[in-house]
């Protein structure tokens, strides 16, 4: 009987090893995280809507369903990445996520110039190298330093209603995101 | 021997099943660690944030979310209604009360995995704060249900659980020190079809 509750002892503490390290590797080895999904539906610096209005279910859960999204990868060891999307809609925010979904930085369309979404992602090195000069072309960008390599950038665009969705569509459509030389 | 045996195996069997399931169990409610509850509503701002718990970390990995920034809005989750039953999408409720303050907030009814409700109506089961009419104390009356309702009605249809997802968005709530004193509105039940 001592020897059962031992071994039954012996077994909960383990439990609570075992429940500490799981949690600790799933981060680690998951296969459906949001970059694992978006590395499936398309490449590098290409932007990709999320929402499932696309066709099929959405490449990434959860995306309120009066908003449209979209959303590229990028890999800032190879160059700075310029993000921009013209056009006017009722709201648009933006996030930065590192490789495992973390959001680095985010912002929405009171912070930007003239509401204009035109925004440059680099790493402190190059922060430094661009602060020397800043090209007159980038003047009225947004800078968002991020220690990372690489990334994903999303766009959010709120459509109130159905006569919104073809804008909003538009919106997304044309925005790009490409790799800045400098 | 033989016990000895039995005894390994036992220790083993309730360490692997017991750690392995607590973490399945874990990640699977809806409120876990870190979650902050205003009435029946749940809200994880540390979600997909370098600040947040191994629990937030591993959720957000588990099922691929991106979480909305702290720029950009904050979303609560209810599962409950305010007499503690599981919402169920057969039942009609009206949520009412006052909401904090944001540029606008949007209210969906959403299945298990928080995605909108399939009703295959044109409709969708979705509302916006710039849509909705409001009491004359600023106040918002929601009827959710399947038959149409005067006022503001959010569309829901079928049968199973139910979740409501209240997202504010470019809200000074979203930063910690604003989540003290905010209320949310009460979700009430009123019947259900049998």
């Amino acid at each position: 009987m001592r020897k059962l509750l031992h071994a039954i002892l012996l077994g909960l503490l383990g439990a609570g090893i075992v429940h500490v390290i799981v949690l600790l590797l799933v981060p680690e080895f998951s296969e459906r995280d949001a970059w694992s999904r978006l590395a499936m539906a398309s490449d590098l610096y290409r932007m990709t809507k999320l929402d499932a209005e696309a066709g099929g279910a959405p490449v990434v859960k959860s995306v309120d369903p009066l908003f449209y999204a979209a959303a590229c990868r990028f890999d800032l060891s190879e160059g700075m990445v310029r993000v921009k999307a013209p056009g006017n809609v009722p709201f648009w925010s933006v996030s930065v996520y590192d490789r495992s979904g973390h959001n680095i930085y985010s912002f929405n369309d009171h912070s930007a110039t003239g509401r204009v979404l035109d925004t440059i992602v680099l790493t402190p090195a190059q922060m430094i190298e661009i602060r020397k000069g800043v090209p007159e072309e980038l003047q009225g960008a947004i800078f968002v330093e991020a220690p990372i390599d690489e990334g994903m950038f999303v766009i959010r665009s709120f459509v109130p209603d159905d006569s919104w969705k073809p804008v909003v569509s538009r919106f997304l459509e044309q925005g790009s995101c490409e790799l800045q030389d400098y | 021997m033989l016990k000895n045996a039995f005894l390994t195996l036992l220790a083993l069997a309730i360490a692997i099943g017991g750690g392995g399931g607590s973490v399945w169990y874990a990640l699977k409610t809806q409120d876990g660690i870190g979650a902050i509850r205003i009435g029946q509503w749940t809200a994880f701002p540390d979600i997909g944030t370098q600040a947040a718990d191994p629990y937030s970390k591993a959720r957000v990995a588990r099922e691929g979310v991106l979480a909305l920034g702290q720029a950009e809005g904050l979303s609560f989750v209810a599962e409950r209604d305010s007499g503690g039953e599981f919402l169920k999408r057969q039942c009609a409720y009206e949520i009412e009360g006052g909401f904090p303050t944001a540029r606008f907030w949007t209210l969906y009814a959403a299945d298990q995995s928080l995605g909108v409700v399939e009703t295959g109506k044109p409709r969708p089961a979705a509302l916006q704060s710039y849509q909705v009419l409001r009491q004359p104390d600023n106040s918002v009356v929601i009827s959710v249900g399947s038959r149409p309702a005067p006022g503001n009605w959010l569309l829901c249809d079928g049968v199973g659980r139910m979740y409501f997802v209240l997202t504010f968005y470019d809200t000074p709530i979203a930063s910690s020190t604003g989540l003290s004193d905010v209320t949310l509105p009460q979700i009430v039940k009123v019947g259900c079809n049998a």
